[in-house]
């Protein structure tokens, strides 16, 4: 049985190693300096609204119209697909069809190690959405309660890193429209998530009977990147890009356009600096 | 790209934990789903319009409907009804229950009536009542030639189980997805996730063949 066993994790591993081989093939024709012009598809999960979602079959938000600047800019054709978030994450790492991902993708040290990223665009932090009166004043008083999160978030890693990685009482659920879901349903006490997708649910839910409240303290400002395989090709262009429109004020235009208020730039700018560096 | 073996340890125990919550829940919605649907296939046998219609309507909707939406509408809409607030493992195992029983219940009916006609007249003639035909001479041959879909039935189970992810259930599943959140990683979860099914799985199989093997001979 043993034996069997291990000639079945080998055949595993092979097909895993064999697929791992048939990484994208820089093009070394142009003007060789590695140059991407060819139309580059971005992947997406469109289910994170205002940032990403779904309008009448067509994608729309915040990050869609934030990557046509940044690739209008790059003088790149490009295209934007909802292919759902694991399948972003497969395909992106593997760079064959999709060369990038764009999808409030939060960087942190742990997924470096798979991916590389665009320079920070955007800052965001965790927000607590809770039932009016209870007693929750930041993440800490949080650690014995029940609390939904979308599973795989930044907004997970915060909580798992405050309640335990096997504790049963964090729950993480598919999306955050179902840890909202949960919330409104009673098997929780509170949802963690990101302050634009909390600050839309509150928009549109104005009756429903909860608070929210920001901790700055345990949860740090984040910064999403554009996600991208590693090595990538396209980093310098994008990273350019980026920085052009920050400062021709194309992306002060969008972030009003979703948002209605003008961004914070000083942290950001800060963020960017950090990160060029 | 190597395959990272460490980020695989560091979350075993964890997936060997969610291996029992699979387990656990597999084994008690197939008990609970093996009474409700014999009770269904009674009534879809059933000539009595009142029994046979609900049962039929109950097997149609379950078979009809992916167990994905199954699993939300219940999660969501039918536990909180009951019992005023969601309650995830509550779910999963009503879920997996009322969805296996109508599969059940369709192997029960499919087992009965394989069984030839001219039986249950001798058994009639013979001054049988029609429980004590059911009981002596249906049921004991029928079961025999259910075990098969039986456990097809179970191996299907313990997959779908992975579904109740979904609703933060504690599974094999569950972890792997939190494996994959926390390094952006795939394979690493998703292999490791199909090798505990299929080893679970394998040994269920081999399991449901030597009972299949006692039974018979």
């Amino acid at each position: 049985m043993r034996e069997k066993l291990s000639v079945i994790f080998i055949v595993l591993v092979i097909t895993v190693l064999s697929a791992c081989g048939k990484e994208a093939t820089p093009d070394s024709n142009i003007s060789g300096k590695n140059q991407v012009t060819e139309n580059v598809k971005f992947a997406t999960d469109a289910a994170y609204a205002p940032m990403e979602f779904m309008d009448k079959g067509k994608i729309t938000g915040f990050d869609i119209d934030f990557v046509a600047a940044v690739m209008d800019e790059a003088g790149i054709d490009h295209e934007v697909i909802n292919t759902g978030w694991d399948a972003m994450l497969t395909s992106v790492q593997q760079g064959t069809e999709y060369k990038a991902g764009i999808s409030s993708v939060s960087i942190t040290e742990d997924r470096k190690q798979t991916y590389d990223y665009s320079l920070p665009y955007f800052e965001s932090t965790n927000m607590i959405l809770f039932n009016k009166g209870a007693a929750i004043s930041n993440a800490m008083d949080l650690k014995d309660k029940k609390v939904a999160v979308q599973g795989a978030t930044t907004a997970d890693s915060l909580m798992t890193k405050i309640m335990g990685k096997d504790n049963n009482n964090l729950k993480r659920l598919d999306s955050n429209a179902l840890a909202l879901m949960e919330l409104e349903g009673g098997g929780v006490d509170a949802v963690v998530a990101d302050v634009a997708i909390v600050q839309e649910y509150m928009k549109n839910n104005p009756n429903k009977p909860f608070d929210t409240v920001l901790d700055p303290e345990n949860f740090a400002s984040e910064y999403y990147g554009i996600l991208l395989p590693k090595g990538s090709e396209l980093k310098a262009q994008i990273d350019s890009a980026i920085t052009k429109i920050i400062e021709n004020g194309k992306y002060t235009e969008i972030y009003k356009k979703w948002f209605g208020e003008e961004p914070d730039m000083s942290r950001l700018q800060e963020e960017i600096n950090k990160s060029s560096q | 790209m190597d395959f990272r073996f460490d980020i695989i340890s560091e979350y075993l125990p964890l997936m060997l934990k969610g291996m029992l919550i699979t387990i656990g829940l597999s084994i008690v919605s197939i008990l609970l789903g093996a009474i409700l649907g014999f009770v269904v296939s009674l009534g879809k046998i059933s000539a009595k319009a009142y029994l046979h219609w609900p049962s039929s309507l109950y097997i149609n909707f379950f078979r009809g409907t992916p167990f994905y939406v199954q699993i939300l509408i219940i999660h969501f809409g039918l536990v909180p009804l009951i019992l005023g607030g969601s309650n995830a493992i509550v779910a999963g195992i009503l879920a997996m229950t009322l969805n296996s029983a109508a599969y059940t219940a369709e192997i029960y009916r499919a087992g009965i009536q394989s069984l030839e006609k001219g039986q249950t007249e001798a058994a009639f003639s013979l001054g049988m009542t029609k429980f004590q035909t059911m009981r002596h001479i249906v049921i004991p041959q029928a079961i025999r030639r259910m075990i098969p879909a039986f456990g097809n039935e179970f191996i299907v189970l313990v997959k779908d189980s992975s579904l109740l992810a979904i609703i933060a259930i504690p599974e094999i599943m569950y972890y792997s997805q939190m494996m994959s959140g926390q390094y952006y990683a795939v394979w690493e979860p998703y292999l490791t996730a199909a090798l505990i099914y299929f080893v679970l799985t394998y040994l269920l199989s081999k399991f449901l063949n030597y009972v299949e093997r006692k039974l018979v001979y």
